[in-house]
């Protein structure tokens, strides 16, 4: 029942939003019902780890990465929903926006949200299929939210690309569905394991292919990564939080369904040397752009892009680096929601993105600028945080089997390091701009960066025992 | 219905998405494009004729409405309230593009592909030709400058999809059906409204005037 009440929920949320006129109105009604989700969330993940899968009706199922992606759907839609009240306000208060678009804007999200959740709960992989596209074209319109000429060509770009990409995982999709002697019903991720071995093994190796490039353009795996870099830097900060933190785990864990299936037919060293294909050039392309880049929240698309690439060397390994990967997705998730939150407040600040008309800030803005320097420690896998060992755990597993990638994996993570740490430090230290006014724009802007800091910091060393479970089972599942 | 008339009527959308490759006026797209629905709407009416399934009746039904009747209305209204006789032109000249044509036709033919179009072996040569028009539909999106046959280029791409899910004997499948309405219905409602979008604040539809994006 849990899930019936959290698309519910949302989906009422979307609809007072559209009702209601009230501004203090709407943003509570999203608040209480973006947190009731992430309560729900947690029965739901606490259910998974107790008895192994969630199945309260036929339409959903819900294993242990299932229960991880809810909750971290729900945990990164929380803090984006409180984030954006504040950060909408002060748009709002600067005429950047006006109240409609703020209404528009907690409708869209609720969508997106609820697409989300439908996505990663679906038994059925093409209602998979169909919420992801429901996902594209939702946030299409918070890409084009500032209805400026750029982002309308961000968007434009995200739409034909996603598009595109999706309806190539379409057809992967339904060359699976060939296993299958009878398609006449619902066909489930289940019924198509369960007949996995029906399915020709060169056509198996062509539909994961498809289903590679068409859910690895959502991820952003180089080369489909065209859209990321335009899309999260026109989108408002707190989109890219969950473009980056929700949208591309969900999708990843998408391509490790089918991964499944191809497994039982092919074995599964064709998939996993796929991924490590994709999760090296993701990498070092990402490592490359990233040390010249000239616009921070282009950063944080290409910092997205080369992380994708690291999750996808995990799973790509196999074994312990399995674990580390799912860690990783879970910290990347949070470190990202950190980054954008935080380059929300310097764009309402300085004004703009671009990284040379940023000086000076950790005099202008401290608090802030303390979080986003945490947030690239964290997220370029500096030690204590928990990235530092997922890389290492990941590497370490790699260096067995495949010393030379992990080689050249290991050498662009230090190229990202550099290139993000030379942009922080000409962003963050140095004098302060005399036209800028010093201080911080409000405390809500820092709450949930806050919160998902000690979120990193706790996760770092300390597993709760029923993530514990979560994650074990994964590994045993994937 | 007969394989032959099928093939005939399969042949109709290779030709209409090789005619859509050289066009040069917006209203011939458009018309290339109406025939194209019309011909993917009898291939899925044969279908249902020969199961029974009424969603595959509903899903006739609504390419008829959205594909061949609403789409190309909103277009033509595109077209003339913008004063877009002509369309925006390709990156690859025509004999290059022709060239490209017949080598990715080729390709969809080739053993490379056997796994696919062996999926029904009678059906072999529907299934190699509706993934050549699969293949055509994507270049038509790449080499195309213009929104508008862009856009085109991806309803093709669904036309030629739902082709290959129809000859490889998987249109049965109620999940694929809605898939396939989801899609139709949602993705020209987006892709028109950003049309306009496109239109309003760039005076044109020629993509190459959206340069805003730079690393």
């Amino acid at each position: 029942m849990e899930l019936i009440f959290i698309i519910s929920i949302l989906i009422i949320s979307s609809l007072i939003n559209i009702l209601f006129k009230k501004r203090i109105f709407i943003e509570c009604v999203s608040v209480i019902s973006v947190f009731t989700t992430l309560v729900l969330s947690t029965v739901v993940a606490i259910k998974v780890a107790n008895f192994g899968f969630y199945n309260p009706f036929p339409f959903f199922y819900i294993d242990a990465l299932g229960a991880i992606m809810i909750l971290l759907v729900s945990f990164i839609g929380f803090f984006t929903v409180v984030y954006s009240i504040q950060y909408l306000r002060k748009e709002t208060a600067k005429n950047i926006i006006g109240f409609t678009r703020t209404k528009q804007y907690l409708i869209l999200l609720s969508l997106f949200l609820t697409a989300m959740f439908l996505a990663i709960s679906a038994s059925n992989p093409i209602f998979v299929w169909i919420s992801i596209e429901a996902t594209t074209l939702s946030t299409a319109f918070l890409i084009s939210f500032y209805n400026k000429p750029s982002s309308t060509e961000a968007a434009w770009k995200y739409l034909i690309i996603n598009s595109v990409g999706l309806l190539l995982g379409f057809f992967g999709t339904l060359l699976y569905f060939t296993a299958i002697h009878q398609v006449g019903g619902a066909v489930s991720w289940h019924l198509l394991l369960e007949n996995a071995s029906n399915l020709d093994p060169l056509l198996a190796k062509i539909a994961f292919v498809f289903v590679l490039i068409g859910y690895g353009t959502k991820v952003g795996f180089v080369p489909m990564h065209t859209w990321k870099p335009d899309a999260y830097s026109k989108a408002p900060a707190p989109i890219g939080a969950l473009l980056s933190g929700a949208l591309l785990p969900i999708a990843f864990v998408i391509i490790l369904k089918f991964k499944t299936i191809t497994d039982v037919v092919v074995g599964p060293l064709f998939s996993q040397h796929l991924l490590i294909a994709f999760g090296l050039l993701s990498i070092s392309v990402a490592a490359l752009i990233m040390f010249n880049s000239k616009n921070y929240k282009r950063l944080l698309a290409y910092s997205s892009i080369e992380n994708a690439g690291i999750m996808a060397l995990g799973f790509g390994f196999g074994g312990l680096a399995i674990f580390a990967a799912i860690l990783h997705m879970i910290y990347h998730s949070c470190v990202k929601a950190i980054l954008f939150f935080t380059s929300g407040n310097l764009l309402l600040k300085y004004s703009s993105d671009k990284i040379d008309n940023v000086v000076g800030a950790l005099k202008i803005l401290p608090t802030t600028s303390i979080f986003f320097i945490l947030g690239f420690l964290i997220v370029t896998g500096t030690p204590p945080f928990g990235i530092f060992f997922t890389k290492m755990s990941i590497l370490s597993v790699g260096i067995k089997f495949y010393p030379i990638i992990s080689f050249v994996a290991l050498f662009f993570m230090v190229i990202v390091f550099i290139g993000f740490f030379k942009h922080v430090s000409s962003m963050f230290f140095g004098e302060k701009p005399e036209e800028i006014k010093t201080g911080e724009e409000s405390i809500w802007l820092f709450i949930s960066p806050l919160a998902l800091i000690i979120t990193v910091f706790i996760l770092s060393f300390y597993i709760p025992p029923f993530l514990n479970t979560l994650i074990n089972n994964t590994v045993l599942l994937y | 219905m007969s394989i032959l008339i099928l093939q005939f009527v399969l042949e109709i959308i290779f030709l209409t998405l090789v005619f859509l490759h050289i066009s040069k006026k917006n209203s011939e797209v458009v018309w290339a494009y109406i025939i194209q629905s019309l011909a993917l709407a009898i291939i899925l009416f044969n279908s249902y004729l020969d199961t029974g399934g009424i969603l595959l009746l509903v899903v006739v039904l609504l390419i008829l409405l959205v594909k061949v009747i609403l789409a190309p209305l909103f277009f033509n209204r595109l077209i003339k309230k913008n004063s877009l006789a002509f369309s925006v032109s390709t990156y690859l000249n025509m004999p290059f593009t022709l060239i490209i044509i017949s080598f990715l036709t080729f390709i969809a033919y080739s053993n490379k592909f056997t796994p696919l179009t062996n999926i029904i072996p009678s059906n072999h040569m529907l299934l190699s030709l509706s993934l050549s028009v699969m293949f055509l539909s994507l270049f038509l999106i790449i080499n195309r400058k213009g929104a508008l046959s862009q856009i085109i280029g991806v309803l093709s791409f669904e036309n030629s999809l739902i082709t290959f899910i129809i000859f490889a004997g998987l249109e049965q499948s109620a999940g694929l059906q809605i898939g396939i309405i989801f899609d139709i219905f949602v993705w020209i409602i987006i892709a028109t409204v950003f049309a306009t979008m496109i239109y309003k604040q760039f005076g044109s539809l020629n993509v190459t005037t959206m340069n805003n994006l730079k690393d």
